[in-house]
This record gives structure tokens, sequence and C-alpha cells, in this order.
């Protein structure tokens, strides 16, 4: 399945907690975003301005007040897994801690065939979840692992390599290397580069200007739940238009290591 | 779980079916008595006439049992509303006036208890405000005292009638007449409730010692009586929902202690009710108790609101620093009662329970260690067998109870009505009903206990079933196409299934001895089948001439409620109580 995936307007507001609080605030208001694949996308904002609920919402896991998610003609929401399959091969996710995101019981190949099994992926299961296990380069061996027997590094790739294993046109990362020490920082952001190029369409949502200005060709920029700025990332680094796009340049600028050390540590 | 939007509507239905279900229950019971109940209430009023078909119908049609169910329900809900509680089946006078006057006795009993269990807390509870004022940390409640304080009701007020009525002569061991004769039922009833009441509080007491505002108020320069009372303002609200349980399990432990005593109490009217299957006596004081619930229901709640404030909610309240990280457990006292309890079994199976080889009532001897009961059958030999009996069945109910409570904990919102009635009923009660309907059986007690049983275990799996879902693990699966069922079947069931297992396990003991109690009631096991609750009932009249009759069940029953409470304290056991803060994530994660 080919085609844009795009959310269009969308607005989103938690349901109310309890009956005295009758005013619901609105995480998102009227966001818009498309993404094709090949291209990666860099989704940039202070925490709490709305990005991972804009990612459920992409996910068919919550469901806008108003506006829709689409990819190519078809519309997208939440409902039973049979009627969102198509979409699943086409859309997959790797979470906040995607080691996290590993059931402890379940071996390395257990947990690569579930998603191939249940999104009823066509092929032998097992030659795909080898080749998902060989393009994160992790060894073979490692398939009869439990995540507890593996290092957090290699669980990421585990993950990774989940949601690779059912050849989805585009991945949804969501700050796939918050937990990261730098060298394995710049290896999962290497294999996601390499992925864009090979006609992945990646979202990477990240609070991180250095990573987006590293990975992606355009960057929206969210706060308060709309989309402030949405650019090429080197003209947003250039000459940010919005305060919001101003504080993150600086704040990474802030972060940013002199030439001599920089060239170090990279 | 503070329910909040659709999931307190969703709470607030549950609890009005819950408790429109009780009433209907209450309301059907006599035509799910139906045919029982006939040959019943035929062989008690007219003993001449053969149980013929044309006998029977004419009996149904006294009864009213011909215009269906939903008819006889609809008229007693009318003769309620009319103050007309029905006529009794087996001397045809009204019900109301004598459920009323038992229902007087009954609540001065429990006042008395209530005052008894209140001086019992009041003991447990100084040395720990004394130890909080001293900065002490104290040690927590052991497990021996809890297991002492926590015998039930019916083998507490035998032993009690020995010791106070029979050996010292302190005071009259029968009857209703004066203050006195309220002593010795008070304690029996007091001393399990203010024995549990007092250990929760005392606990809770030195929890809030040690949270940090303690600290604060101490550098501010608070008093002493100032700190007690805060600290006593900050304890009461955890303990109240358990005050509310105590209390309406008073109703349950009231039907023994008042039959031990021969207190004309509604307890005992109700047990008389349901062995001669007088269906109408029964559905009256049922009305009565479920009335006498909901009361201490309603007060415990408005106490803890008025208490902690509407506006506080459990998230907000402070957490205690977390004591010593190591577990402490006291695995010597489970063990011991363990080991002496396989030895008792593992020699009674050797020898015949039925036998009546020996002297009546003959004294314990080397070959006869636990001595004869009232037929000449070895003692040891009936213990040993009952235990077979008695554990077996309770291993049965215990692994329904697991099923039902796996299935109903899964989901939690819809379930809570039923679970909080559950958990409310005492199983005495739930024995008098079966039994009232069905006829005593074991299969009956069985039934009844199961039927309330499943209660906590629904709570624990709600709970350890709602931290699963918060993993992220579980989180990402509909990501990867697996649907609800899937999650719950394939993910969250075998997340939860070993600790729920090893929570049920320990139940048992506990399980053993509710069918104890109802077999001591009558309400379980007929003779001549040896059951421990039927062998210490059986001995009781015999006290005086041979104490080994009551001394040699009692002992089995003491040695199995010990090892209930101590494996309670060890592990999961207690987590019920404690909602959000149960099982160990951690260690769920780490098994394999």
């Amino acid at each position: 399945m080919t085609g844009t995936l795009a959310a269009e307007g969308i607005s989103f507001a938690y349901p109310t907690r309890g009956f005295r609080n009758k005013q619901p605030a609105e995480t998102l208001r009227h966001v818009s975003l498309r993404i094709s694949p090949g291209t990666s996308t860099a989704l940039v904002g202070s925490s709490g301005s709305g990005k991972s609920t804009l990612v459920r919402i992409l996910l068919a896991m919550a469901k806008p007040s108003t506006g829709t998610v689409s990819l190519g003609a078809r519309d997208v929401a939440p409902g039973p897994v049979r009627t969102l399959r198509w979409y699943r091969r086409a859309v997959q996710y790797i979470p906040q801690n995607p080691a996290g995101s590993l059931d402890p019981r379940m071996t390395v190949s257990q947990l690569l065939m579930e998603p191939l099994r249940q999104l009823r992926v066509e092929g032998n299961h097992r030659d795909l979840a080898a080749q998902a296990l060989e393009r994160v380069e992790l060894p073979a061996r490692a398939m009869h692992r439990r995540p507890g027997e593996l290092s957090g590094g290699q669980n990421q790739r585990v993950a990774i390599a989940r949601a690779l294993a059912v050849k989805p046109t585009y991945l949804l990362a969501d700050e796939p290397v918050s937990g990261l020490d730098l060298p394995l920082r710049d290896a999962v952001l290497e294999l996601l580069d390499g992925l864009v190029h090979e006609g992945l369409g990646l979202l990477l949502v990240t609070h991180d200007l250095t990573t987006a200005a590293r990975m992606c060709g355009t960057t929206a920029v969210l706060s308060g739940g709309s989309t402030v700025e949405q650019a090429p990332t080197g003209q947003l680094l250039e000459s940010p238009a919005s305060p919001a796009a101003v504080a993150l340049v600086q704040a990474s600028r802030g972060l940013q290591l002199p030439a001599p050390l920089q060239a170090v540590a990279l | 779980m503070i329910p909040t939007g659709t999931a307190l509507l969703k709470v607030t239905a549950s609890r009005i079916v819950a408790l429109t279900g009780l009433v209907v229950l209450v309301g059907m019971m006599p035509w799910l008595s139906g045919r029982g109940a006939e040959y019943t209430i035929l062989r008690a009023k007219y003993s001449d006439r053969e149980p013929t078909p044309e006998a029977l119908a004419a009996i149904r049609a006294e009864l009213g049992l011909e215009q269906g169910p939903l008819a006889m329900f609809v008229s007693w809900v009318q003769g309620v509303f009319a103050g007309d509680l029905g006529i009794s089946w087996i001397n045809s006078t009204p019900v109301g006036p004598g459920i009323g006057a038992a229902l007087g006795v009954s609540v001065t009993l429990m006042g008395f208890a209530i005052v008894a269990a209140a001086i019992i807390v009041l003991l447990i509870c100084v040395p720990a405000v004394r130890d909080g004022l001293r900065q002490r940390r104290g040690q927590a409640s052991g497990a021996l005292p809890a297991a002492l304080t926590s015998l039930p009701e019916f083998l507490l007020s035998a032993m009690l009638l020995v010791v106070g009525g029979v050996w010292l002569q302190w005071f009259p061991p029968f009857g209703w007449k004066g203050p006195e004769h309220a002593v010795l039922p008070a304690l029996a009833l007091g001393i399990p409730a203010g024995g549990l009441m007092g250990l929760l509080l005392s606990d809770a007491i030195r929890a809030a010692y040690g949270e940090k505002w303690v600290a604060t108020w101490r550098l501010a320069g608070a008093g002493r009586a100032q700190l007690a009372l805060a600290v006593l303002r900050r304890a009461l609200p955890a303990v109240l929902p358990q005050l509310g349980l105590v209390l309406i399990g008073l109703t349950g432990g009231a039907v023994a202690v008042e039959k031990v005593y021969a207190i004309p109490g509604l307890g005992r009217a109700l047990l008389g009710a349901a062995s001669a299957q007088d269906i109408p006596t029964l559905q009256a004081g049922m009305l009565a108790l479920m009335g006498l619930a909901l009361l201490v229901g309603t007060l415990t709640t408005a106490a803890r609101y008025l208490l902690i404030g509407p506006a506080v909610r459990l998230g907000t309240l402070p957490l205690a620093e977390p004591p010593r990280s190591a577990v402490h457990r006291q695995l010597a006292v489970p063990a011991v009662s363990a080991a002496a309890l396989l030895l008792i079994i593992g020699a009674g199976l050797l020898r015949d329970p039925y036998a009546s080889a020996h002297q009546r009532l003959a004294a314990p001897t080397w070959s006869l260690p636990f001595g004869a009961d009232a037929s000449g059958r070895d003692l040891l030999a009936r213990v040993g067998h009952g235990a077979v009996g008695t554990l077996g069945t309770a291993l049965v109910v215990v692994l329904v109870c697991l099923a039902v409570g796996i299935a109903v904990g899964l989901f939690p919102l819809a379930a809570t009505g039923p679970l909080e009635v559950a958990n409310a009923a005492p199983p005495i009660l739930a024995g008098l009903v079966v039994a009232a309907i069905t006829g005593p059986s074991a299969q009956g007690a069985a039934l009844a206990v199961a039927a309330v049983s499943w209660a906590p275990l629904a709570a624990h799996t709600a709970a350890l079933a709602q931290e699963a879902r918060a993993q992220p693990y579980i989180q990402i699966l509909p990501v990867l196409g697996v649907g609800k069922a899937g999650i719950m079947l394939r993910y969250i069931l075998p997340a939860v299934a070993r600790p729920l297992l090893r929570h049920a396990m320990l139940r048992l003991p506990g399980v053993a001895l509710a069918l104890a109690a109802l077999g001591f009631l009558g309400l379980g096991p007929q003779q001549p089948s040896p059951e421990w609750g039927l062998i210490l009932a059986e001995g009781i009249g015999y006290v005086e001439r041979a104490p080994w009759a009551v001394l040699a069940p009692a002992s089995a029953l003491v040695l199995a409620s010990v090892l209930a409470v101590s494996l309670a304290g060890t592990g999961s056991g207690s987590g019920a109580a404690r909602p959000g803060r149960l099982g160990n994530p951690a260690a769920a994660r780490a098994e394999k």
C-alpha cells in the first residue's frame, strides 16, 4: 500500500475526569501533517506539546475529536483489529523505551513472528523474521534468546526489527534514541537513515533539534497543541519564525559542543 | 482506582444490579427450595401422613408454590412494603414479630461485642501510639498474636464456654437473662473483630508515624497529644472500609455464637429456620440482616468521607517511607503448625473412623491418643479422616474460586457490585441460604463458601491485570495486530496466573475453616461423616465429662487457623486489602 500518510485538521481533547472539571483541555488544535515514502519528517516540540497524542492518533489508537487520518485514498479510524490489519501492515511503530515494549516471557523469534501472524502477512514468516533480524545487524543466534538475556541496545534493535518485519511503508518512531548512550544512538539513527534511503517514510518524534537536523529533511514544530511551523529543517535552523521554534533552536545551540570536541564525540 | 465519568456510572449500575439480584434471590427462595421443601414441611407439620403425590400437592397449594416464581416474588415484595413479612411454613404464625424480637436481642449482643472489640483495639494500639511518640520504629504485629485473635467465632465460643463457663464457672454457660450472660458471647464475637481491627489500625498508625509530615510537625513543635491525634486521624480512613466489613461479619459470627450459648437472637432464629426449611422466616431474617449491613456500610462510608473530605483523592495522600525492604518472613510458625497438622492427618488416616470399637468417651491413652467420642469411635481417626474431607473440599472450592475470580477480575468495573456483596457476605449467611434451598449437605456447604470466597481473588486479579495493562509491552500489542481477546488470554492471563495461584493456595486453610463452621452449625455434611466442624459439634455436648472430645477437633482447627493467618501474612494474601499496591510488577516480570 503506497500513497501519502496524512493527518488533516486534527483536534483532540482528553475526556474530562469527574464531574467538577467541566472544561476539557484541548491537547491538539487543527494539526495537519503529510508524510511520503522515502522521506523523513521530524516532529519536534517541548514535552506536553501533544507529540505523543498525535502519534497515537496516527496509529489509530485514539480517535480525534475532529479531523481525519488517511493513507492514500482510505480513511483510518480506531476499530476492531480485523478492519485495521491493512493499515498496521503499512504503518508500524517504535515506542518510547522500545526495549520495554518486548514481552519478557517471549523469545526474539516469537516476538518477531507475532505481528507477521496477527497481521496475516503473506510469505514464510520464519524467513521474514530472519531478514528483519539481519537488517538490524543482530546475529541469527539471538533468535532464541529472551529480552532478559540481551543488552539494552540489542533489545532496541529487536523492537525495530519487529516493526520492520511486516515490511511497512511508514515507520513512526517516538523518541527512539532518548535513553541510549551516544555510540548506540548513532548506530540506531544510522539504521533509520538507511531505511529511509530504501524507501521508508519516517516520522521521527523528538524534543531534540540536533537529531532532527541530522536525520530529517522536513521539520514540524508543535507547540501548545498546534503546528506553529513546518519547514525544511535547514531553513528552520537558520531562521526560525515562531517563538517556539526560536526557543528550541536556542536550546539546541546551547547544548552543542565546541567544534573540536564535537569531532571527537561523533 | 477512583472511578471517573462513565466508569462511575458503570460501578453504580453494577452496585444496583448486585443489590437487586440479592433481593430477587431472597424473594425467590420459596420457589427455589421447591420439591425439597415440600417433603420437609410434610414431615414437620403432618408427621402421620405419607408423602403421596396428593399430600405433596396439598402442601404445595397451602404454601402458595403453585403460583409460579414471578407471582410469588411479586406478592412477597408487596407484602414487605405493606409491613407483612409472611406466615411461617412450620407453625403458621406471622413471621414479623418473632424476627423483630430476635433482631433486638442480636443488636444488643452486637453492642456488647463492639464494646469488647473496642477494648481489644485499645490494648493493641496503645503500644503503637507510644512507640511512635518515642520515635521508635517498633515491631509490626507478629504472626502468632495475629493467629490467636483470628480464631473463627464458632471455635472461640466453644473454647470460652469450656474455660469460662465450665471449668472456672465465672459466667453462666447458657441463656440470655442478664448482663452476666452477655460476657462470654461478647468476648467470642469481640476478640476476632477487635483483634483484626486492632492489628490493622496499629499497622496503619506505625506507617503514619513514618510519613514525612510527622517529622515536620515535630520540628514545628507540635505537642505529643496533638501529634498522636493527627496520626490517628491520618490512620483511621485507611481502616474504615475494613471496619464496615468486620461489623457486617459480626452478623455471620453471631449465628455460631448464639447457637453455642443458646441466645434467642436473629442468628439462632435463622439457623432454626434454615434447618427446618421455614423459608418465610429465613426471608424476613435475611431482609433484616441486609438492612443492618446496608446501614453499617453507609455509616462507615459517611465517616470516611467526613474524615478525609470530599476533595481528597487517594492519590494525593502522602506515602510512608517504605520500611526496610527486606521481607521479614516468619516461617517458623506456619512450618510448625503445618507439620503438626500433617502428623495428625498421617496418623489418623491409618485408623478406622467409623467403627465404635472403644468405650464411650474413653480417655486418651497411648493406644488411643485423642480418646474416643460419644459413640466410642477413635477421635484421632475421625480428625485425620476429617482433614481429608474438609481440606479436600476446600481445595475444590479454592480452585473454583480461582477460576471465577480470574474470569470476573478481568472485567473489574462491571463486577464491582457483585464483588462488594460477595466480599461483605459472611459464608455462614450464604450457608444458611443454600441449606434452606437445597437442604444441608456437603455440596451445599461447598457451594455456599465458594459463592463468597471468589471475591478477594477477583479483586487481586483486577489489580494485577490493571498493572499488567500499564506495561509498555502490553500497550503496543494493538499496533502489532493483537485483538482484545488475544491480549487478555495470551498476554495478561499468563502474566497474572502465577501470583494468583499462590494467593489461592494461601486461602486454603481459611476456606477449610469456613467449611468447618458450616459443618459445626449443621449446615454441611451430616452424620456420620467425620467433618471437623461436625466432630466439634458432637463433642461439645459432653464437654464437662470428656473435654478431649472437644479438644481433639479444636486443636486441629486451631492449627489450621494459625496456618491460615501466618500464611496470609507472608504472602500476597493480605494484598487484596490494599488496592493499588498489589503484587510486585518486578517479580511478575521476572517469572518466565
